[in-house]
């Protein structure tokens, strides 16, 4: 791999399949010789490359504690790092980002570098299923993530009281989440559905692996997904005795990898609220809420 | 370095010697558009950091312009009127030094010293893994601070004085019990505070290193470190040598900074000098600040050949 290879963006709405990808992508390389690991190891392999918010990258790349910025200084320059990224994670080139592409902070310009990338593979999950996969993440109530998902101001690590390794991501509203991806004209993006991650995997996978130039022979491609199956990766998960992404509170991080969960779980009122607020963006990627069922 | 400054730095220890003996560093403002060009940055420089040999450049959109050279002069100039010397000096105080001190040869890393009987210990860590939180628990146990965030080890193994403020969180000082309400913001919008220790608690000349600690703060990440999910502060034994020398190299104040000034050998070599000398221990802190502080009053930090003893059947976080 040379350094004109580029680096690709793995961008999603949390809980969206994103670790998934990544650990897809990680068993790939390994099947096809591309890396050398005898086996998958959830806690050791699948850093497939750095998170676009991580704290130290930035502090790396802008030349300063980016503790000393506000949001609104820190957004506008975020899209400056990642030029010379190939200093920092060397041969590591799938970088994840749950930001939405641009901030209200960042003066209209993407919050991550587009400098040299590739590429985006943006990943979107019914937001009914979202919504009871962030209430076991976060332990939130069902009803806290419902108004998250509808929130324009909605983040990740939102508060100034504090700093952490990973500095503020805003989201918005879901679809506005989804829009700003899958809209923006700057980086060729393809789309992925987690429904057709689980239900067409062969084709789903396939493109992903095509997109992202990696090897796409289909008997690679079947036993990648055998591979990392959620029941395969719960089991990885036992045995390392829990996912290091998971967080405090959460039993486990791989936990039914289902869809049609939100349908069955959330109340018909709850459900009703999101696609009041979603609809649009709901229907052009073909997800239902109750009024059509 | 003793530094002769156009622009207030509260942060640094002022002497008010007038010596034709003591070679001062300037720090002034200038016009950035009569900067000379930098035709050929290294190839390590970013959009917002250009350098080459001894010269380094720091472009801060809606901050400011900032200029080391030769280890002798750093200049700045303020991106426009709304820019408050505050705001310069936050960063003069850390990227801007640290750039000048490593154009002068020296060690630098991300860093907090403390002394206590005229003896150091450096506390090295990246942003945000608790150096300020665990230096103000050991200042309310008699340390004194000797250098926060930018930290100089000297090739005689002495640590200069340098800034000597802590800055913290405000969930940090929160949790630390100090009243936040008429504490100086870091700069304007933060919810982050620079903290002067009075006077008692200032060291007041370079002292000698007995040893370095590189923190760990626990995360969720740990989940399957059962010494970490008990909330202990722990000192891992000394690191063999090879293991000091990446975990110092790892501290190094914006190791970019290095390599773009083509001084990253003599990182090394400095490093190596420093870790046959200097004992290299991991401290693994609680997320809990009571714990950190009780803990810390059972250890000895200065004399880390006697770490804390895992209890019967505990296993040692730590096998470097």
């Amino acid at each position: 791999m040379t350094k004109d290879a580029g680096y690709w963006y793995l961008a999603s709405y949390p809980k969206s399949g994103n670790t998934w990808c990544r650990v897809f992508i990680t068993e790939l390389r390994r099947l096809s010789g591309e890396s050398e690991q005898e086996e998958l190891h959830l806690n050791q392999d699948i850093s497939t490359g750095s998170i676009a918010s991580s704290r130290l990258w930035l502090d790396d790349q802008l030349g300063i504690n980016t503790c000393d910025l506000s949001f609104g200084e820190l957004d506008p320059l975020r899209g400056n790092a990642g030029t010379s990224q190939w200093v920092f994670a060397e041969g590591e080139r799938f970088h994840k980002t749950h930001d939405a592409f641009r901030s209200p902070d960042s003066r209209g310009r993407p919050v991550v570098s587009t400098q040299g990338c590739n590429g985006v593979v943006y990943l979107l999950r019914h937001p009914e299923d979202v919504a009871i996969s962030l209430s076991n993440f976060f332990s939130w109530p069902i009803q806290r993530c419902i108004e998250f998902l509808i929130d324009s101001e909605a983040a990740l690590i939102p508060s100034m009281r504090h700093g952490g390794g990973q500095v503020r991501q805003h989201m918005g509203r879901w679809d506005q989440h989804v829009r700003s991806w899958a809209d923006q004209s700057i980086l060729p993006v393809l789309t992925i559905r987690y429904e057709d991650m689980l239900g067409n995997a062969q084709e789903t996978f396939t493109q992903l692996a095509q997109f992202l130039g990696l090897p796409s022979d289909s008997n690679l491609i079947e036993q990648t997904i055998i591979n990392t199956s959620i029941e395969k990766l719960q089991t990885l998960e036992a045995k390392v005795g829990g996912f290091a992404e998971k967080p405090k509170g959460c039993d486990r991080f791989f936990r039914s990898g289902r869809s049609g969960e939100g349908a069955e779980q959330l109340s018909l009122e709850q459900r009703q609220r999101l696609e009041e607020s979603l609809s649009a963006t709901m229907k052009r990627f073909g997800y239902t809420g109750p009024t059509n069922q | 370095m003793t530094l002769k400054s156009d622009i207030a730095l509260p942060d640094l220890t002022e002497i008010n010697e007038e010596s034709p003996e003591i070679e001062h560093i300037e720090i002034r403002n200038t016009d950035h558009t009569a900067w000379p060009l930098l035709l050929d940055p290294n190839q390590h420089s970013t959009p917002c950091i250009k350098m080459v040999h001894q010269e380094w450049r720091l472009e801060l959109e809606g901050i400011g312009w900032f200029r080391a050279t030769n280890g002798q002069t750093l200049e700045w100039e303020r991106w426009d009127d709304s820019v408050s010397d505050r705001d310069i000096r936050t960063f003069l105080v850390t990227s801007g030094l640290g750039a000048l001190a490593i154009q002068r040869g020296e060690l630098v890393v991300h860093g907090t010293a403390l002394e206590r009987d005229e003896r150091a210990i450096a506390l090295l860590g990246h942003p945000t893994t608790g150096k300020s939180t665990l230096a103000w628990c050991l200042l309310q146990q008699g340390w004194r601070l000797i250098s926060s965030e930018v930290t100089v080890i000297k090739a005689d193994r002495t640590i200069p004085l340098g800034p000597q403020q802590i800055k913290l969180w405000h969930d940090a000082a929160q949790k630390l019990g100090i009243e936040a309400v008429n504490l100086p913001l870091v700069r304007r919008g933060l919810k982050r505070y620079r903290i002067t220790p009075p006077a008692q608690s200032l060291a007041t000349a370079p002292t000698p290193l007995s040893a370095i600690y590189i923190l760990n703060r626990s995360t969720n990440g740990d989940a399957n470190n059962k010494d970490t999910l008990l909330g202990k502060i722990k000192v891992s034994e000394a690191l063999n040598q090879q293991s000091g020398l990446l975990a110092l190299r790892n501290q190094a104040f914006h190791a970019r900074f290095y390599r773009g000034m083509n001084t990253e050998a003599r990182l090394f070599m400095q490093a190596t000098g420093c870790v046959r000398s200097t004992p290299v221990h991991r401290l693994h802190l609680p997320d809990d600040i009571q714990v950190m502080s009780e803990g810390l009053m059972q250890m000895d930090l200065l004399n880390p050949a006697s770490p804390s003893k895992p209890e019967p059947g505990e296993r040692e976080p730590f096998n470097d």
